[in-house]
């Protein structure tokens, strides 16, 4: 039996009375890929958020590595959607993949010279050690992502939520995740993907859950992310439509 | 005009300086972390609705504990209290209905502050000693400030000053990403009480000097200013905090130089003209360079269309 890194029991969110979770259970298998794919408006960054305590669940709990959130932090990292800051915010980005290490300082205590050469280290991971003294505001989409990506790198986690990694990424930026993604996979760490390309599943995810307000599906890529499921979790949505037809 | 040494050499004078350059200082340097969190307008809010807080005070001090009403230390608190219920109410108004959270921030400031005109009405018309100038509060009175006054306010503004600090960290986080500061462990409630501590001293520091009315451009104007110059959270708060206290010097002593121009005005319009400035000709960000940049980007798009059409 492999280990598992993270699972959402019966986890359920509702915004107010309107139920946008109902019921999720998932189990992350520890050395996997996973991907949350549905369509907008399915809850996949609400599942993220309701598992990390960032989103009070109506019901359920979430587990990682066999224990509640509180007891392993350190061991949890998470890559928020870029536009969720603002990137006019006065900061290097140095400054932004250091904040990688507050976690680990904890209270009051400030980041050093080590903590400023593990972000370094962490950019060079991410192909943008040239940007370090830039401001964030002069990057570009795929740039932040990256920076982000380094954040996240920095945390030293075991286990990955990254929220929209590929989203508005160019080519080279592409390139450079997926490698750091490749990295982390033969390292045997974790990731928990809210991915929302269908073409591009396959080839970042070993792992799937389809997810519309429900699971529709979740396990192995092979079992959940059948044609017949994605039917069902996309309805009859266009873009899911033209996916089918060419995949078949 | 008034010379300098005749100015420093003028014991009331010397307190309208100091008292509204620490309050400058305070406010400019804590006001940096209520412009990122785009918290101006709440920062207004806190600001008029310090006024019955203000007042009770007054009344308590004198009514109750037959003492001073003028205490800088009762002023401060009774103005943090009502300040925070303002931003409180506000707030709860926009989370639990579907008001927006600007409607929810004009309905608390009036009913808050229209509590305190009608608390100044009754101190004004009761057999309350000290009450003269007690309006003051209003659009405040630099030269009133006793030297007691400005130590206490060196000292409350010190400890805000300490808090962010120790803090930077924490706050810098939370101000940036404070979902991904949650997720790190840093609570949330934690934090934010903090922070918005420092921010409420910030605003109400000045009451007796600059009034409930103008404190808010203390907060707002030079960290909007300062921005144009840095792009460093730090340079950021320290050049706030030094074009808070510098404007207010340079205002106080126009007020005194140009005789009887109420102090807190003329600063507002000095920490204006610093913002106007530093919008105008700012190396980076001046909207001047900004828009010479964009026309001649414009003209060369403009040639390049017109140069690919012609070529077919």
């Amino acid at each position: 039996m492999v280990p598992i890194a993270c699972q959402a029991r019966n986890v359920s969110v509702a915004y107010r009375a309107d139920p946008v979770l109902r019921s999720v259970n998932v189990t992350v298998p520890v050395g996997s890929v996973m991907g949350i794919i549905g369509p907008n408006g399915s809850g996949k960054s609400t599942l993220i958020k309701a598992m990390l305590g960032l989103v009070k669940p109506l019901t359920g709990t979430s587990e990682f590595f066999g224990q509640p959130l509180d007891q392993v932090r350190h061991r949890v990292g998470y890559m928020p959607q870029s536009a969720s800051v603002d990137w006019d915010f006065p900061t290097t980005v140095i400054d932004l993949v250091t904040m990688g290490t507050y976690g680990e300082l904890g209270w009051i205590r400030r980041p050093g010279k080590a903590e400023r050469a593990r972000a370094m280290a962490a950019m060079e991971q991410t192909g943008i050690p040239e940007l370090a003294y830039r401001q964030i505001g002069e990057l570009s989409g795929g740039q932040r992502q990256r920076a982000f990506l380094a954040r996240t790198l920095v945390q030293a986690p075991d286990l990955f939520f990254l929220d929209e990694p590929f989203q508005g990424i160019d080519a080279k930026s592409q390139q450079a995740m997926i490698d750091v993604l490749r990295d982390l996979v033969a390292q045997e760490k974790t990731c928990v993907i809210v991915h929302h390309h269908l073409a591009t599943v396959r080839d970042y995810c070993d792992h799937v859950t389809l997810l519309n307000g429900h699971v529709v599906a979740s396990g192995p890529a092979d079992q959940a992310f059948t044609k017949e499921n994605i039917r069902i979790a996309y309805e009859a949505r266009e873009g899911a439509e033209a996916f089918l037809e060419t995949a078949a | 005009m008034i010379d300098p040494i005749e100015f420093f050499g003028n014991h009331i004078f010397r307190m309208v300086f100091f008292g509204t350059s620490v309050t400058g200082l305070v406010a400019g340097a804590l006001g940096s972390f209520a412009y990122l969190r785009k918290q101006s307008l709440i920062s207004d809010v806190i600001g008029h609705s310090a006024l019955p807080g203000a007042l009770l005070a007054f009344l308590i001090a004198v009514a109750v504990l037959d003492a001073n009403g003028r205490n800088m230390l009762g002023l401060i608190a009774g103005a943090v209290i009502t300040g925070t219920l303002a931003a409180l109410f506000a707030n709860s108004i926009a989370v639990r209905t579907k008001i927006a959270i600007d409607t929810a921030m004009a309905i608390s400031l009036t009913v808050f502050f229209g509590a305190g005109m009608i608390l100044l009405r009754i101190i004004s018309n009761g057999p309350f000693p000290g009450k003269g100038g007690i309006d003051d509060y209003l659009f405040g009175n630099a030269s009133v400030i006793t030297v007691a006054d400005l130590a206490t306010s060196i000292a409350v503004g010190a400890v805000a000053l300490v808090l962010m600090l120790v803090f930077w960290k924490e706050f810098t986080l939370r101000t940036f990403d404070p979902v991904f500061s949650t997720v790190l462990g840093f609570r949330a409630g934690v934090v934010d009480t903090v922070m918005f501590a420092t921010i409420v001293i910030a605003i109400v520091i000045g009451v007796k000097a600059v009034g409930v009315v103008l404190m808010i451009a203390f907060v707002v104007t030079p960290p909007a200013a300062a921005r144009q110059w840095t792009s460093t959270l730090p340079g950021l708060v320290a050049l706030s905090g030094a074009f808070g206290a510098i404007g207010s010097g340079v205002g106080a002593y126009l007020s005194v130089a140009l005789g009887n121009v109420p102090t807190g005005p003329l600063i507002v319009l000095t920490l204006f003209a610093v913002f106007l400035v530093s919008l105008l000709v700012s190396p980076r960000r001046s909207i001047i360079t900004a828009a010479l940049r964009r026309a001649r980007a414009r003209e060369a798009l403009r040639r390049e269309l017109l140069a690919e059409t012609a070529d077919r």
